[in-house]
């Protein structure tokens, strides 16, 4: 059975166009590919002060 | 594929040949966003656009650089009426790759249409709204506002769900289904709406049941009776079963009808209007071009008609009174009777009457020529001729001919002051006092210091009055 105040939770304001300039700068875009690069450059960091 | 770190393009080596990279996590990361973005693309074809969005999330998640899939999350997002979350996508996609890149035509398309942008603008508000009044408790007015939603936005999905839910908040199970139902045309794969249309359905379903067996119950397919110790069972209705397919038999005939009335007449007449218009349009071009043609045809009347004109004034120069042609016939006339008879200087004389001085101006040196030696040999005579009855008519007191007859003397022979004299005479007897004093003044200069001349100065004396 539909739990009426449970489903409404679901449901969220959808983005204005006002919002909207600030939706894309705020909008988080690493991807994995950044955190591979930053794991890997880590990684360099750590050996070479190991060294 | 480029390297991440020096941004050289990558080979099948699990290496960056450039810069020495190890680059097989980094291309099995970028296979992975790839699947996503197909797999995405897939779910989009079959309008599975839940699950697109999520693949196309994931392939984002691991390579956002990914245009393509950018591009196609844009679309999916405004296909379920989500415009900003598209922009958004959009205006990233656009940054990532400037140029030739299929998002500039869809941000074009929207900024090309403002109208519609605020309709979309207006949904999402109203949506907005809706929201904040489900968060109240006010669900008649959250109903209200959604239904304004959907109008204005009938692919809004998110706005769709909503409303299927206040309806199975309210029991309306029927308006639900019918929610979910166009929820599902836009997205297939909506998990939201296949569990709300799960729970109306079962719901319904139920319902249905219960109406069967209440219906069933009440429709007895015999009747059954006792007559003495049998037991009678007798089919019930079968008259009435008959009849009621001969009406639905007359009631599918009236559909058929209708139908046909009503998908092809109105093709039948559309295209009848259609072949009407454009033999119409037709017309009306020949019609156009008739009467361009009748314009164009009068203006050359018009011209042609001119032109006559001209040439008939041209013409009337040459032969008319007083024309060329005329008065050369005069002079050959004049010619002729002074050859035959020299001394029938009056005939002579009317024939060179007919010429007058314009023409004389106009006419060449011979012809000049021919007149004043005619005028020469029979000035004189006709001269003294129009002088004596000149004379007599002034005498007679008939000073309008004498007028005419002393101006011809006078013209005839130009020596001859009497005639001037007398002409004046007879200009002032008839009271024609200006023309009087100019015929005096012209005594006073061509016979100066003549008694002419004095008498003359006292008539115009006496005639200004002084």
């Amino acid at each position: 059975m539909i739990n009426f105040e449970e489903e409404l939770k679901k449901f969220h304001p959808s983005l204005e166009i006002e919002e909207a300039e600030d939706a894309i700068y705020n909008q988080d875009l690493t991807d994995m590919a950044d955190l591979l690069v930053s794991l890997v450059k880590e990684d360099k960091e750590t050996k070479s002060d190991n060294q | 594929m480029i390297c991440y770190n020096c941004g050289a393009t990558l080979t099948h080596n699990d290496f960056c040949t450039n810069c020495g990279a190890d680059v097989a996590r980094y291309k099995k990361i970028m296979s992975l966003a790839n699947l996503c973005y197909n797999r995405g693309l897939e779910q989009a074809h079959v309008r599975d656009l839940s699950g697109a969005i999520e693949s196309l999330r994931q392939c984002l998640k691991m390579n956002k650089n990914h245009v393509d899939a950018r591009n196609l999350l844009g679309l999916v997002y405004f296909e379920i009426g989500e415009y900003v979350e598209a922009l958004n996508e959009w205006v990233i996609s656009k940054n990532l790759r400037p140029t030739k890149n299929v998002a500039d035509d869809y941000i074009g398309m929207l900024q090309e249409n403002p109208t519609k942008l605020d309709v979309y603008s207006q949904a999402v508000k109203k949506y907005n709204q809706a929201l904040s009044y489900c968060y109240q408790g006010t669900l008649d007015l959250a109903i209200i506002q959604l239904k304004k939603v959907v109008s204005l936005n009938p692919k809004f999905v998110q706005a769709r769900q909503l409303l299927a839910l206040l309806y199975i908040q309210s029991e309306e199970w029927e308006s639900a289904r019918k929610e979910l139902n166009k929820c599902q045309r836009t997205d297939v794969g909506n998990v939201l709406t296949l569990r709300y249309l799960a729970e109306v359905s079962e719901v319904l379903d139920i319902d249905d049941d219960v109406n069967d067996t209440k219906s069933k119950k009440f429709i007895p397919e015999t009747v059954k009776y006792t007559l003495d110790n049998e037991t009678i069972i007798q089919p019930m209705n079968r008259e009435s079963k008959t009849l009621s397919t001969v009406v639905n038999i007359v009631i599918g005939i009236a559909i058929g009808v209708a139908v046909a009335c009503l998908l092809i007449l109105p093709a039948r007449i559309s295209a009848a209007k259609e072949g009407l218009d454009e033999s119409l349009k037709k017309t009306n071009e020949q019609l156009d071009a008739k009467t361009a043609e009748i314009t164009e045809l009068s203006q050359d009347l018009d011209a042609t008609k001119k032109q006559n004109e001209k040439l008939m004034a041209d013409l009337d120069v040459y032969t008319g009174e007083g024309g060329a042609m005329t008065a050369m016939d005069s002079l050959l006339e004049a010619v002729e009777l002074y050859t035959e008879n020299p001394e029938a200087v009056t005939g002579v004389a009317e024939a060179l009457d007919n010429i007058d001085a314009d023409t004389l101006s106009k006419a060449s040196e011979n012809f000049n020529n021919v007149y004043n030696m005619l005028m020469g040999k029979i000035g004189a005579d006709v001269g003294s001729e129009y002088y004596d009855s000149g004379i007599k008519e002034y005498q007679s007191e008939m000073y309008e001919d004498a007028i005419a007859d002393l101006t011809k003397a006078y013209a005839y022979d130009n020596s001859n002051g009497d005639a001037l004299f007398n002409l004046a005479n007879a200009y002032r007897k008839s009271e024609d006092s200006i023309k009087a004093i100019e015929t005096y003044e012209a005594v006073i200069e061509n016979f100066p210091d003549t008694e002419m001349a004095t008498r003359s100065q006292q008539y115009i004396n006496e005639l200004n009055g002084d």
